[in-house]
């Protein structure tokens, strides 16, 4: 692989995290939801967007815009009956979502359609990419660089915007407790759940950009392990700060990536080194949480 | 204005309310005062819905309030305080303030995409009137200072700050003055007359200072036990035998077990 091909492909991976990041940052670093589910919407979105594309021959916007909404109303109905509940129950819940959703596409089918494609375990594969006639094998990853990065750009001026509003107040009094906002007459319930169906909307968008840039899909690349990924982004960059989400994903994908450069270098097995991986994410988020406790860039203070 | 009728509330084995029954009269001051562990903090979580009654009503100008949500009562016009103030880490004394205000059309995701301006506006407003009230509680030079990083009086004083902001009819303060300089309590003092004289606004304090209380309560209820023992002018109150009994064998009881001292 030419390292320019590599670079793009890391851009773009970079890109689609720093959405599922920034996603991540508007329910846990604002909000205090700690969603162990994250993976649930990123699954979702690439299933629903993956459907409508491949099995209607509906054009790629609307499998985006499609995708999008599915996860908007996964995060919508579960945070419903969760919206009371405490900060650990509610990362077991939403852990439990996520494995639901993945074991549903595991198990079903009916995605198919008419094709040549495969559901199940098997995965779903012949994702059509976007306006691909129009480009060269070269060139095209730079124009799928260009769509990602607009998506990114998009994510964070939507949820920038929310997180600086009257919303976003709300939203950071209720990160540590419930008692507050209620005395100021906050319905936190609809709160919560109107953070769980925007961050659902964004982790659904980064899902459609995934499916439609590998063009094959399978239940496996949806583990509980993405979610922690996200979590590690989140941490490292800085919890509660947009740009510090970005980042995040910037640095554990380069790192999460590095390792495919490693095997010149140093004498171990490659099965072995891509299980290295995780271990050099997870040493980041220790030494993140032991050193920089706001990660590396702090939650913004708004000054008056 | 609030009517509370026989209201209890237990906790496992605990009575911490038991059969209290009394009014608050509209633009008056009442004191609830009692010995520790007396139920006064209890009261007011079950009055704003924090927690759930046991048995008993209350009506706030009227309806019935107990069966509602902790915040559908803020929004009747019923704000609080809390003993243990609540100050959040992450966010400006300012910001603080700023959280307080109703219908703020900028805590709807759609407006703030659809009605920018018209959310700069009323920020532009609800921050002139938080300045006014900075200057009151004297944390005008602290507005930008992370709520966390506040010291105790501090962050009561933030509190009253909030509710001010918060604007209900019914204020229920929580020791607005506990840790809170003598000279600032006086200031203090007069602001909570002021509420009442000139802003025509109720309030129900719990509060340990006798020396405030017996300066601004129209009235005063106490508690011990979870029971009121006594309800009367603060006069009535300082020479009622039941209310010396319960104040004069707490402290009796705590010497006890302090040792000597």
């Amino acid at each position: 692989m030419g390292i320019i091909n590599f670079l793009v492909y890391l851009a773009i991976m970079m890109a689609i995290y720093g959405i599922l990041s920034l996603s991540l940052n508007l329910q846990y670093g604002f909000t205090g939801l700690a969603n162990f589910g994250q993976v649930g919407f990123f699954c979702l979105g690439a299933y629903t967007s993956t459907t409508i594309v491949l099995v209607f021959k509906l054009p790629f916007i609307l499998g985006l815009l499609g995708g999008m909404l599915a996860s908007t109303l996964f995060g919508y109905i579960i945070a419903i009956p969760t919206a009371d509940l405490k900060e650990d129950y509610w990362a077991i819940v939403t852990l439990a979502a996520a494995e639901i959703i993945r074991i549903f596409f595991l198990n079903e089918s009916w995605v198919v359609g008419g094709g040549p494609y495969v559901g199940g375990a098997f995965g779903v594969g012949g994702i059509p990419q976007p306006l691909r006639s129009l480009f060269s094998a070269y060139t095209y990853p730079f124009f799928y660089l260009g769509i990602a990065l607009l998506c990114l750009l998009v994510a964070y001026l939507v949820i920038n915007s929310v997180t600086r509003s009257p919303f976003g107040r709300v939203i950071k009094s209720i990160r540590e407790g419930d008692n507050l906002a209620q005395a100021m007459g906050k319905d936190i319930r609809k709160f919560r759940i109107k953070v769980m169906a925007l961050g659902g909307a964004f982790g659904g968008l980064a899902g459609c950009l995934w499916a439609h840039y590998h063009g094959f899909i399978s239940p496996e690349q949806f583990l509980p392990l993405e979610t922690f990924l996200v979590w590690a982004m989140v941490i490292v960059g800085g919890k509660g700060n947009n740009k510090g989400a970005i980042l995040g994903a910037v640095i554990i994908m380069a790192f999460y990536n590095s390792t495919r450069f490693l095997k010149d270098y140093i004498p171990i097995e490659e099965v072995t080194l891509a299980s290295l991986r995780m271990v050099v994410i997870g040493v980041l988020i220790v030494a993140a949480m032991l050193f920089m406790k706001e990660g590396l860039i702090k939650e913004k203070k708004t000054i008056y | 204005m609030l009517r509370v009728e026989n209201l209890y509330k237990s906790f496992g084995g605990i009575m911490a309310l038991c059969d209290v029954s009394f009014r608050v009269e509209p633009k008056t001051i009442t004191g609830l005062i009692g010995p520790n562990g007396s139920g006064k903090s209890t009261l007011f979580n079950v009055i704003s819905g924090f927690y759930k009654k046991d048995k008993g009503d209350i009506y706030f100008e009227g309806q019935k309030i107990e069966a509602l949500q902790p915040f559908s009562i803020a929004l009747m016009g019923i704000g609080r305080t809390f003993q243990i103030s609540e100050a959040p880490q992450k966010m400006t004394v300012m910001e603080n303030l700023l959280l307080a205000p109703k219908d703020q059309i900028g805590e709807k995701i759609v407006n703030v995409f659809l009605h920018p301006s018209k959310i700069r506006e009323q920020n532009e407003k609800d921050l002139q009137k938080a300045y006014e009230i900075l200057k009151l509680v004297q944390l005008h030079d602290l507005r930008n200072e992370y709520s966390g990083n506040l010291s105790g009086g501090q962050k009561k004083l933030l509190s009253l700050g909030r509710i001010l902001m918060f604007d209900p009819s019914l204020l229920l303060l929580d020791e607005p003055t506990a840790g809170v300089n003598p000279t600032l309590i006086k200031d203090l003092v007069i602001a909570i007359k002021k509420l009442r004289d000139e802003r025509e606004k109720t309030i129900l304090l719990v509060e340990h200072n006798m020396k405030v209380i017996s300066e601004i309560c129209d009235k005063v209820i106490v508690l011990n036990f979870g029971k009121k023992i006594a309800e009367g002018t603060p006069e009535e109150i300082q020479e009622n035998e039941a209310v010396l009994e319960a104040y004069l064998s707490g402290s009796a009881r705590q010497r006890g077990a302090n040792g000597n001292s």
